[in-house]
């Protein structure tokens, strides 16, 4: 059967670099599949969970957005911080939530850039609970 | 001539000295290979956004950002200067402290209000030493510096840059060229000027084709905006992983010729030891000699 690449890069290392049936990850407005043969597409991504499905199995990761770029059945993701979703410290979240809350924003980039921490520390707790 | 202990015992402590800077010189390889296999780690990630950078510019979009533009008048700025928090690696400290001062007093009379930053142990003494504030210091990057930490410091740049309380970035650091060479430099990161990618406009017909190749989820200038940040916080991120890797090969060379000298030093005291030793006994069978005769005659 017919595969896609997927590869994960942070800039610390290359997380996943690996051969699967599907990929389902999360974009700016809500998630979107892909699987082998998709067209070039360049997406921005939200913060959220990337799964990868290798015959009947499944796994979770924790993506905080980015980019991904799909070229030639690669599907590459660019992110700041990528996580197995069993080594998310849920307690390490809420605290990142509390602290963004109380953030300031009194101009628009500082809003956007409040907003932005809030969504990816709801998006890391949402997705260890749900574990 | 000198006592043949006392030059015996000075062997032996300069052979306990080399081994110990041969220790240092292996720790700081086997430091530097593992620093160096994150540097080409972080290389991939930068290649596969200067290539998104590259897809961007070729579908036809300008690239313009605020963080690419220089603001209309620059009232602040800042230096941030790296240093390692360890000593015994040559010249490697003190030739960042050295730019990174003179750097500051350049943008001081150039700007006025320039606050600088200093990671590493060695550059807060440094900077202390000389009289310099340091506005903020960071002692927490070693040979593995974690982006999770970068990060933080690059997004409050970014938020300063955002509220108007910052117009200029610039970094002093050890840039990495080959083992050979090391380089200290000082780049401005903010405002960013260009990122890299962008230019490759349409200069053969290949590339223009590929334009509609790509579709972009919700659109180019949404993309972009999330690019330039990021691609600041990369090349901050180089500069911090740039720097853990020199100071490595810093830290090995200067063990190196340290524990050639200490070599050189052992063969030179053994030599005047064996010579003391050997006048010691001549002396000593000269005054057997001398009883002897003594008592025959």
């Amino acid at each position: 059967m017919a595969q896609i690449q997927l590869v994960i890069v942070t800039p610390e290392k290359t997380t996943l670099d690996q051969m699967v049936d599907a990929v389902t990850l999360t974009l700016f407005d809500g998630e979107a599949g892909f699987l082998p043969g998709h067209a070039p597409m360049i997406g921005r991504l939200g913060p959220g969970e990337l799964r990868a499905r290798v015959g009947s199995e499944e796994s979770r990761y924790y993506v905080e957005g980015g980019n991904v770029q799909v070229e030639n059945n690669v599907v590459s993701v660019l992110t700041g911080q990528s996580m197995d979703v069993a080594e998310i410290d849920l307690a390490a979240a809420k605290a990142a939530l509390e602290a963004a809350e109380a953030e300031s924003a009194s101009s628009p980039a500082l809003a956007e850039m409040k907003q932005k921490a809030i969504a990816q520390a709801q998006a890391k707790i949402r997705i260890a609970s749900k574990a | 001539m000198a006592n043949a202990r006392a030059l015996d015992k000075r062997r032996k402590s300069i052979r306990n000295i080399k081994k110990i800077t041969r220790t240092m010189e292996l720790i700081a390889t086997a430091r530097f290979k593992k620093a160096m296999d994150r540097a080409t780690s972080a290389s991939d990630y930068t290649k596969r956004i200067t290539s998104v950078v590259a897809d961007l510019a070729r579908a036809g979009l300008e690239v313009s950002h605020p963080l690419l533009e220089a603001p209309e008048e620059t009232k602040s700025a800042t230096l941030l200067v790296l240093t390692g928090n360890r000593g015994l690696c040559g010249g490697y400290n003190g030739n960042a402290i050295r730019l990174g001062a003179k750097t500051f007093e350049a943008l001081s009379s150039e700007i006025g209000n320039v606050s600088l930053e200093v990671s590493g142990k060695r550059g807060i003494s440094g900077f202390n030493f000389r009289d310099m504030a340091v506005a903020e210091s960071f002692t927490n990057f070693d040979d593995q510096p974690l982006y999770a930490e970068v990060e933080m410091i690059a997004n409050r740049y970014l938020r300063a840059y955002a509220e108007g309380t910052l117009d200029r970035l610039d970094v002093t650091y050890t840039k990495f060229i080959s083992v050979a060479k090391q380089e200290i430099v000082n780049e401005t990161l903010l405002p960013l000027g260009k990122i890299e990618g962008a230019e490759v406009v349409d200069d053969d017909s290949e590339a223009s084709g590929k334009t509609s190749l790509y579709e972009f989820v919700p659109s180019a200038e949404s993309i972009l905006e999330e690019v330039v940040p990021t691609s600041f916080k990369i090349k901050l991120f180089k500069c911090f992983l740039d720097a853990a890797v020199s100071e490595q090969v810093a830290r090995m060379v200067a063990m190196k010729s340290a524990t050639e000298n200490a070599n050189d030093m052992i063969k030179m005291l053994s030599r005047t030891y064996n010579r003391a030793r050997q006048s010691q006994i001549t002396g000593e069978i000269m005054e057997v000699i001398g009883g002897v005769e003594a008592l025959e005659g």
